[in-house]
């Protein structure tokens, strides 16, 4: 048997290894010395695979532990890695790849501050707003995540990681599945590369939404696989819904925001009202369409009934999702439509009349002018909506399902965890899984779409 | 020179003014109140208080309504930990024993009233007279032989039928789950038959109300009133028979889901709008169903909850709230505290309290002066629950449920609820499933805050 004590130094050793050798290999391709390499890297893995097990004090190799926690131990001991090696790569390849720095502004240039306490100076209101209220409970959550903690009392329990490892369920995983996670695997690998030299629009827009699609399909089997099956269910549903309200907010807003850009007679009063319903809070969203959308006395029965219809069941797991979407898209496009109408402003007139000229038509106009012009808002406003759509909409569904027919989202279940049940551990935690996963979909944004964005000129 | 004169004389004149101000203002011990009424209820109470710091100058109470039990909760714990506390906190029923546990670094939050009462006879000019209480009320804040937090709004689940209905119809109104059966097989074959025959919130407190009149209790331990409870019933014979019927009335067409848990809106305008002829509900709303219903055209009747005709009746418990004191107050705030709260309660207050919502009265003398003034008379509705109460036999299972971590394992009372009657689920199962769920939040709860 082997003791705790060998396994947490192996677990810091092994990482610090791989990055001695990584980071070798990169000072060598720099024509550095790969000694001072191998000490980076080595130290750099090292405080990598620390990072989460220095704090949790390596709990989840325990003997007392179940596998579950220790398989968990090493994915945060791989997670922490991969970023510190990833930070030390960049901040090499800064320091000692031989070119220019440009990180600190040229002495000479205009608008820039001499010393370093000014700016620090001036930075500081807003640095100690965002550390007392945004970094320090944010270190918090960190913290909670690992406790059996309840609002009403002090004591608190520390309980490694079973707060996370409660939402995982490694039972799933057989022979068969994993199989099935190597074909989502390659069909996504191969989706990369199909038609990658075919110009043509079509193979590309089949090439893209097959990349797409088994991206998507990779990720939700893994997830199949990891989760519980009362969790999934809710990652699925924040997905799904996220998506339906990111992309009907986002065309629609578009297709509004064309036509209540054209020189109409009153165009301000109609445009102020299309962006009304932005003012709106979501809990308010969600009491406007439960109205409606209602088994008992809603509004949309009566008028099926009046013209003769039978009237749905509006909270069924069809239905029901279907009017939150509608009533967050509702509640979202004002926004959307003020950003595009600002952004058709932008649009460089003499060069849609140089096309007009060239014959392209109207549709050619939109789709190939202004639609490029368009991409640096988009993007934006793709970043906001999906926050809006993780996070904001919780009001929306207190107020018009109360989570009921399958419309429980990540950050309603943390709400009612956390605010409902007074659970403050499990809610922490959760809030940890989602802020990952929007991290992640940030980042995979920036990589994927934000490199197409053309900012003009 | 004169302009300098002035400004010196201003400033002088002020400074004497904040200086004499506070010695004012110290001689009025402010007694903060907080509740969780957003609604005309909030004002009530404000002008109860406003009524109560004329009378008693020594005093300022001042009162704020927050948006419900959860955020009031948050709010207080926050405010202990920093010192900031009111010296009155409303908590509803359910959150009973996580007021007595709820504590900073080992302190606890609330004392007993009882204790701070001690043997005094009368506070302030204003009787102090603990057995005075109608003993259901008594026997659910009686823990550990201690009276814990002063009795305020209290309510029971009752039935409330569209006459006009039923007198189309030709029957009586339903005691039992047989009769409820039978009276909506008529009812529905009824030519002006309703859209469906009867609703209720699907709230965890009907669930309980229902394991009470079927003598069965909620948690082990006697309910939690011997010892803390560490384990719940929520899969006993008595819960499967309830959810069974329920389901059963269901797929007969005869109950109607509003969709969402704890709807009381959507079952609420349902009854008003006809849309069903029976409707069960907190007594609470008494008042303003009655009247709804008036405008509506047709009259209100009010009931006591329909019980298994299989297990006999036993008895309801209440709902609602209580007002619970702040420890470590100084003793002229916890003195100003203690009088507010019996004011609240005298019988006149406790009478003008129910006639305005339908809560009942939680005092022997408020219910008396009703019955006095002929109030009972006027509007029979209102006298079903303080009946309904009057005839539960007293056990622990009527007593009420005293458990920690309540509102959670509420909620898994309910998603289980709404697993049968929307997706189908087996009663038994899903009901041992929220039994596991509940028995593992109360273990944690119970890890943190038993000794």
């Amino acid at each position: 048997m082997i003791s705790t004590d060998t396994i947490n130094l192996i677990s810091t050793l092994i990482p610090a290894i791989i990055g001695a050798i990584y980071l070798a290999i990169l000072f060598i391709q720099l024509n550095h010395s790969p000694i001072l390499g191998a000490v980076i890297g080595a130290g750099a893995g090292a405080f990598g695979a620390m990072f989460f097990m220095v704090p949790l004090s390596y709990c989840t190799f325990e003997p007392t532990r179940k596998p579950i926690d220790v398989y968990f131990g090493v994915f945060l001991i791989t997670i922490g890695t991969l970023a510190s090696l990833g930070i030390a790569r960049s901040a090499s390849l800064f320091f000692f790849s031989g070119q220019p720095r440009s990180l600190i502004a040229n002495q000479s240039s205009t608008g820039t501050f001499k010393g370093w306490l000014m700016p620090w100076l001036l930075l500081a209101p807003t640095l100690v707003i965002l550390a007392l209220f945004l970094y320090y409970p944010a270190i918090d959550t960190f913290r909670l995540s690992t406790l059996l903690a309840r609002l009403g009392t002090s004591k608190t329990i520390f309980i490694c990681v079973d707060n996370f490892t409660r939402l995982l369920q490694p039972e799933n995983i057989t022979i068969q599945t994993v199989l099935f996670v190597i074909i989502a695997l390659q069909l996504l690998i191969s989706s990369r590369s199909t038609f990658k030299d075919n110009d043509s629009t079509w193979a590309q827009i089949f090439r893209y939404s097959l990349i797409v699609t088994s991206t998507f399909f990779f990720f939700f089997v893994v997830l199949a696989l990891l989760l519980t099956d009362s969790y999934y269910r809710v990652v699925i549903t924040t997905f799904a819904l996220s998506v339906a309200i990111v992309v009907f907010s986002l065309t629609m807003a578009l297709g509004i925001a064309t036509m209540a850009y054209q020189p109409i007679k009153g165009g301000n009063i109609y445009r102020t009202l299309l962006i009304w319903p932005y003012a709106i809070s979501p809990p308010v969203a969600g009491i406007i369409f439960f109205i409606i959308f209602n088994n008992t006395g809603g509004i949309a029965n009566n008028i099926i009934q009046l013209l003769g219809g039978e009237g749905f069941d509006w909270k069924d797991t069809t239905l029901a999702p279907l009017t939150i979407i509608l009533a967050s898209v509702w509640k979202a496009l004002g926004f959307s439509i003020l950003f595009y109408i600002a952004g058709l402003q932008n649009v460089p007139k003499d060069l849609l009349e140089a096309a007009s000229i060239d014959g392209a038509n109207a549709w050619q106009r939109f789709m190939r002018i202004t639609i490029p012009m368009l991409s640096p808002i988009t993007f934006f406003l793709i970043i906001t909506n999906i926050s809006y759509a993780f996070f904001d909409i919780f009001g929306t569904i207190d107020f018009l399902t109360g989570g009921s027919g399958g419309t429980s989202t990540m950050i309603y279940e943390i709400y009612n965890l956390g605010i409902r049940n007074n659970d403050l551990g499990k809610a922490s935690a959760q809030s940890l899984v989602l802020f990952v996963l929007v991290i992640g979909i940030t980042y995979l944004q920036f990589r994927t779409t934000g490199r197409r964005v053309s900012y003009g000129a | 020179m004169i302009n300098r004169k002035r400004f010196l004389t201003v400033v002088l004149a002020l400074l004497v003014f904040l200086a004499v101000v506070p010695s004012f203002a110290q001689d009025v011990t402010e007694v903060k109140v907080w509740i969780a009424f957003t609604d005309a209820r909030l004002d009530w109470a404000r002008e109860r208080a406003a009524e109560f710091n004329e009378m008693f100058p020594q005093y300022n109470v001042t009162i704020e309504g927050y948006d419900n039990y959860e955020v009031l909760f948050s709010a207080t714990n926050l405010a202990f930990e920093q010192g900031t506390n009111p010296a009155i906190v409303q908590y509803f029923e359910a959150a009973t024993q996580d007021a007595r546990d709820a504590n900073f670094n080992g302190v606890p939050h609330f004392k007993s009233i009882a204790e701070a009462f001690g043997d005094r006879t009368e506070i302030n000019g204003l009787p102090v007279d603990l057995t005075n209480f109608v003993e259901p009320v008594a026997n659910y804040y009686t823990l550990d032989g201690s009276f814990t937090s002063m009795p305020w709004n209290t309510s029971s689940a009752i039935m409330f039928s569209n006459q006009a209905i039923f007198d189309a119809a030709g029957i009586e109104i339903p005691t039992t789950w047989e009769e409820v059966e039978a009276a909506c097989a008529v009812i529905m074959a009824l030519e002006s038959a309703p859209a469906n025959c009867i609703t209720w919130p699907n709230h965890g407190w009907f669930f309980e109300q229902s394991l009470a009149q079927q003598g069965a209790d909620f948690v082990n331990n006697g309910n939690g009133r011997e010892a803390r409870a560490t384990e719940t019933l929520i899969a006993s014979e008595a819960a499967v028979a309830y959810v069974s019927w329920w389901k059963n009335l269901q797929d007969m067409g005869y109950y109607v889901y509003t969709g969402v848990q704890r709807d009381w809106g959507g079952t609420y305008n349902a009854f008003i709008a006809q849309d069903v002829a029976m409707l069960v509900y907190s007594s609470s709303d008494t008042t303003a169903l009655t009247n709804d219903g008036a405008d509506a055209g047709f009259t209100v009747t009010a009931s006591f909850m329909p019980y298994n005709q299989e297990t006999g009746y036993v008895g309801n418990l209440i709902g609602g709230a209580s007002l619970w004191l702040a420890n470590g107050l100084s003793t002229e705030v916890e003195d100003g505290a203690l009088t507010f709260m019996l004011f609240l309660t005298n019988a006149q207050n406790d009478a003008s309290w129910h006639q305005f919502t339908g809560y009942i009265p939680v005092t022997n003398a408020g219910l008396e002066l009703l019955q006095a003034e002929g109030w009972y008379d006027e509007s029979p509705n209102s006298l079903v629950a303080s009946e309904q109460l009057a005839n539960s036999e007293q056990t622990s299972a009527t007593a009420g449920a005293i458990v920690g971590a309540f509102p959670q394992i509420r909620n898994f009372v309910t998603d289980a609820i709404e697993k049968v009657l929307v997706n189908g689920a087996d009663v038994t199962e899903a009901l041992t499933e929220a039994q596991t769920l509940a028995n593992e939040a109360l273990t944690e709860y119970n890890l943190l805050n038993a000794e």
